[in-house]
């Protein structure tokens, strides 16, 4: 008798081999037939016309926080990603002394932009070390999580306050190693480190006064264990970026590790930019060096409003003049008719229909709801404006806090980026599920992968998009027994409709703690998701199923 | 040819935070040119120091005005 039959789908079962239709049997949470099953089960399920695949696995969040009340992860589990990787860019929540909790906090609310209240109510602080930690979240998951130690916090837990103003002794690097071995015993599954992030009160966060010989040391102790690095390098300078895949191919040769940075992103302003990161990349894995670029399958939007002066505006002279005005003479500017009339005329003869019509108003803010998710050609039709006029007249009614968002402003060539997403040394990532949850959303880049890059342009094929977000991810990060639909694998299970697999429009939701606000994206076309061999999300419901683990 | 690197152009990107960037292309004495990102507050404390109100203005100023930029914070 099976716990579980998926009965007559299009089975893609992570290997990249071809499709074939048939069933997928489930005992004990393990893949235990694949093919043509026979036999009872306590529950079938009809994947009739849908795709049978392994769940995905999306290598980089910062759901970290969230998982401590949230066990799946919303929305991430309902796009059909069964397995999270929190703890990335230098900053896990453990380990970390009582006493340094409020300094790693704010390091946390930079990055995720949670209230306040998400540390203070949501959840009792129960650990100190990274067992602690994995024994809090691991009581209430729906969805696999497999954590990186954040190099900062180590370094706070070995140094304190000093980890943010020097580089490390022999001694305090010595007593890194030992703590991220602890860490690493108690189920992390690498460190990850940054080049880039900054604290609240914009300093550098600790892993950035570390020297190579500080790196070099953890590595080491990686290598001891097989896990990976994980980097944010200098991302905004591509010769840095190129400098620093060559520092990480030398520690992952050194010490036999896999290492992996990101993010990687493709704008027509730096067209030469991506290119010559692969090209680099490929150099080092002909060395034998394992160095993954994580490169993101969505478009990047930009958002703002006239709260804060933005470059959006940057080739408007009178709106740069305006905006960056004081709070009080930017208002006494917006209100008086000659300096906006001077304003729209910037936008030429359409008034904005070109540069403005398409943005969309954004929602979680004074925002009207009726106007939400419309787009600012429309709203000003309605109101017999121009797009400019329409824009400032609805700042101004709404104390200027109303958000707009000009959609697909980079990383956003098809043509561009499939190629590079199906090249077999990128890999799928940089989602940052769980971070930025106030700029925008950073969930269902894998309803995306599908939507656009197999249904729409065909660049990737079904089977080969589903390797690269399973199989290969459970590859590259050595989770053993996922990623793949194979018998005495974790049933991780994703029943999905290849016709209309899919991200849903960005929505402000006000579910953080504190009702605080986040942007999300609901999942399309994603019947039932499997966690070990139990539903955990059906028919657009999440059900009870608490089969998560921390898995390694 | 100038004897310092200058700001031979710029263009607005998309960051990866969400926001609008300033991409600038630098070139240098010899003719070498480079790419530096700025993010959106440095990029407006470039273009105030560059007494700029539009991104073309911004051509021809000497490298030394994203140090005046980064200082005025």
């Amino acid at each position: 008798m099976f716990d579980v039959i998926v009965r007559n789908g299009l089975v893609v079962d992570g290997s990249g081999e071809a499709a074939f239709k048939g069933d997928v049997a489930v005992k004990d949470g393990l893949i235990a037939a694949v093919g043509t099953v026979s036999g009872p089960a306590r529950r079938e399920i009809d994947a009739g016309g849908r795709v049978i695949a392994p769940g995905f696995i999306d290598p980089h969040t910062h759901f970290d926080v969230q998982l401590l009340w949230d066990g799946a992860a919303r929305p991430a589990l309902e796009h059909g990603v069964t397995c999270i990787v929190p703890g990335n860019c230098s900053l896990s929540l453990a380990p970390l002394k009582a006493a340094d909790r409020s300094k790693v906090v704010g390091m946390f609310q930079q990055i995720e932009e949670m209230p306040p209240e998400a540390f203070t109510q949501a959840f009792e602080w129960s650990w100190e070390d990274f067992a602690g930690y994995r024994d809090a979240i691991a009581r209430k998951l729906s969805i696999n999580v497999a954590p990186l130690v954040g190099h900062s916090v180590i370094r706070l837990w070995v140094m304190g306050e000093a980890a943010q103003q020097r580089t490390a002794t022999a001694d305090e690097i010595a007593a890194m190693q030992d703590v991220l071995r602890e860490c690493l015993d108690a189920g992390a599954v690498g460190l990850s480190t940054s080049f880039v992030d900054l604290d609240e009160h914009g300093r550098p966060v600790p892993s950035r006064f570390a020297d190579f010989a500080e790196l070099d040391a953890l590595s080491a102790v990686l290598g001891e264990f097989g896990r990976m690095l994980q980097c944010v390098p200098e991302f905004y300078d591509v010769d840095i970026t190129i400098a620093r895949i060559d520092q990480l191919s030398e520690l992952s040769l050194k010490h036999g590790i896999p290492t992996t940075f990101s993010p990687v992103f493709d704008n027509t302003s730096t067209p030469d930019n991506a290119p010559r990161i692969l090209a680099r990349v490929e150099e080092q894995f002909a060395r034998g060096a394992r160095v993954w670029p994580q490169m993101q399958t969505r478009p990047i939007d930009i958002s703002f409003s006239l709260l804060r002066p933005s470059l959006f505006f940057a080739r408007l002279p009178r709106w740069v003049r305006v905006l960056r005005q004081p709070l009080e003479a930017r208002l006494t500017s917006l209100t008086d008719p000659e300096t906006v009339a001077k304003m729209v005329e910037d936008l030429g003869p359409d008034g904005g229909r070109k540069m403005m019509g398409g943005l969309i108003v954004r929602g979680g803010d004074a925002a009207p709801a009726e106007f939400v998710g419309r787009t600012l050609g429309e709203i000003a039709a309605e109101r017999c404006q121009v797009p400019a006029q329409a824009l400032i007249d609805m700042s101004l009614e709404h104390g200027l806090d109303v958000a707009f968002l000009a959609a697909d402003m980079g990383h956003e060539n098809t043509d561009r980026i499939g190629p590079m997403l199906a090249h077999p040394l990128v890999h799928i990532g940089a989602s940052d599920g769980g971070a930025h949850i106030a700029s925008f959303s950073t969930y269902g880049d894998t309803g995306y992968l599908f939507s656009e890059f197999v249904r729409k342009s065909g660049l990737l094929g079904l089977e080969q998009a589903v390797r690269k977000i399973t199989a290969e991810t459970a590859d590259i990060w050595g989770l053993k027994g996922r990623g793949r639909l194979t018998p005495g694998h974790a049933a991780d299970i994703v029943i999905f409709d290849p016709e209309t697999i899919d991200r849903a429009d960005e929505r402000p939701v006000f579910d953080m703690p504190g009702e605080g606000m986040r942007y999300v994206r609901d999942a399309r076309g994603i019947d039932t998701v499997l966690v070990n061999g139990e539903v955990a999300y059906t028919a657009g419901a999440y059900t009870d199923a608490r089969s998560g683990v921390v898995c390694t | 040819m100038s004897a310092e690197a200058v700001i031979a152009g710029a263009e607005i990107a998309a960051g990866h935070d969400g926001s609008a960037e300033l991409v600038l292309r630098l070139r240098y004495p010899g003719g070498a040119e480079g790419v530096v990102v700025l993010e959106a507050e440095k990029g407006l404390e470039l273009m105030a120091a560059c007494g700029a109100a539009h991104l073309d203005e911004l051509a021809g100023h000497s490298w030394r005005k994203l140090l005046e930029g980064a200082c005025s914070t």
